[in-house]
């Protein structure tokens, strides 16, 4: 499986690379919603991506709303992984096409958990 | 947005501006702050809150707030402490040698992950700023600061006013990526 993880803050690409690449994934990083795009423009398609909302350039929720005004990525599952914990913003996120919200701080386990319920976890983790 | 909710509070420029002692208490803020130094440096890391001195050559993170209450949330400590803070906070995944950089990205993202928690708590709706890193900006009067140590070396939180506050940021309303 696939996932692009994009966040401004390297150490989070890091951390978050680190959790996907431990259950199986196959990682892409970039640095902005831009630079994300750019990567699924060069027909990297990835199966998850895990998208900061606060982002220089181009910021998450722009980057949701790119992405599901292209029929070709509809399949993708986007999950926001962001220090933005009002409710209203929660919801703003999942009316633009994200799937899942992850608030920072939040451990490997609650990624995990996430990715169980949008039917993501490798099979061979799943088990 | 149709999914906005609006509480129907609306404030007016001759209300008596909001002071942040009176929305958010010190506990609240250590209680954010050992939130995410459990999650992101450590399950075993704590934050004990006694004052301490910060070292001369102190660095600080910040970001921006700016909602009803306009401000920022100010995390400061030594250069040391800045480095082994980002190390903790990359674990696994620190390069044998971490460069500025480095240590600068993990200390803002501490903030904006403090910063963001501390919004959430504040009236809203409110912006988050991108996190930045250097010198602190100074307090002015409308300041809640918390006093920490953290395996012994101090740092410290300020949610402070925009008084003190003030950065290219605010004047410069497209970094700031969430619309109000």
């Amino acid at each position: 499986m696939r996932a692009l993880v994009i966040d401004d803050s390297r150490a989070m690409r890091r951390i978050v690379s680190g959790i996907l690449e431990g259950l199986g994934y196959e990682i892409q990083q970039a640095g902005h919603g831009r630079e994300g795009l750019d990567v699924l423009d060069g027909g990297w398609l990835p199966d998850l991506v895990c998208v900061d909302w606060n982002m220089p350039v181009m910021d998450g929720l722009q980057f949701v709303s790119a992405v599901r005004s292209n029929p070709t990525w509809r399949s993708v599952t986007i999950m926001m992984v962001t220090s933005e914990s009002e409710h209203t913003q929660i919801v703003r996120a999942l009316a633009a096409g994200a799937h899942e919200y992850v608030i920072k701080p939040f451990t490997a386990d609650a990624i995990r958990d996430k990715l169980a319920l949008l039917g993501l976890l490798p099979q061979e983790v799943a088990l | 947005m149709t999914d906005f909710q609006d509480t129907g509070e609306r404030r007016r420029t001759s209300d008596a501006p909001l002071l942040i002692t009176e929305l958010i208490d010190e506990e609240t803020v250590q209680s954010i702050a050992q939130e995410a130094w459990s999650a992101l440096i450590g399950d075993d890391e704590f934050l004990v809150p006694l004052p301490g001195g910060l070292p001369e050559d102190a660095v600080s993170s910040w970001v921006e707030v700016v909602g009803p209450w306009t401000g920022a949330v100010v995390l400061t400590c030594g250069r040391a402490t800045a480095e082994e803070l980002s190390r903790c906070l990359l674990a696994e995944h620190a390069p044998p040698v971490l460069d500025a950089e480095d240590v600068a990205d993990g200390m803002g993202e501490l903030a904006n992950v403090v910063g963001g928690n501390v919004k959430a708590v504040l009236p809203g709706p409110s912006v988050l700023g991108l996190p930045e890193v250097g010198a602190a900006p100074e307090a002015g009067v409308d300041a809640l600061r918390v006093d920490l140590l953290w395996r012994g070396q101090s740092l410290t939180i300020t949610v402070q006013g925009s008084a003190g506050a003030l950065t290219d940021q605010q004047n410069n309303p497209q970094k700031n990526e969430v619309p109000l």
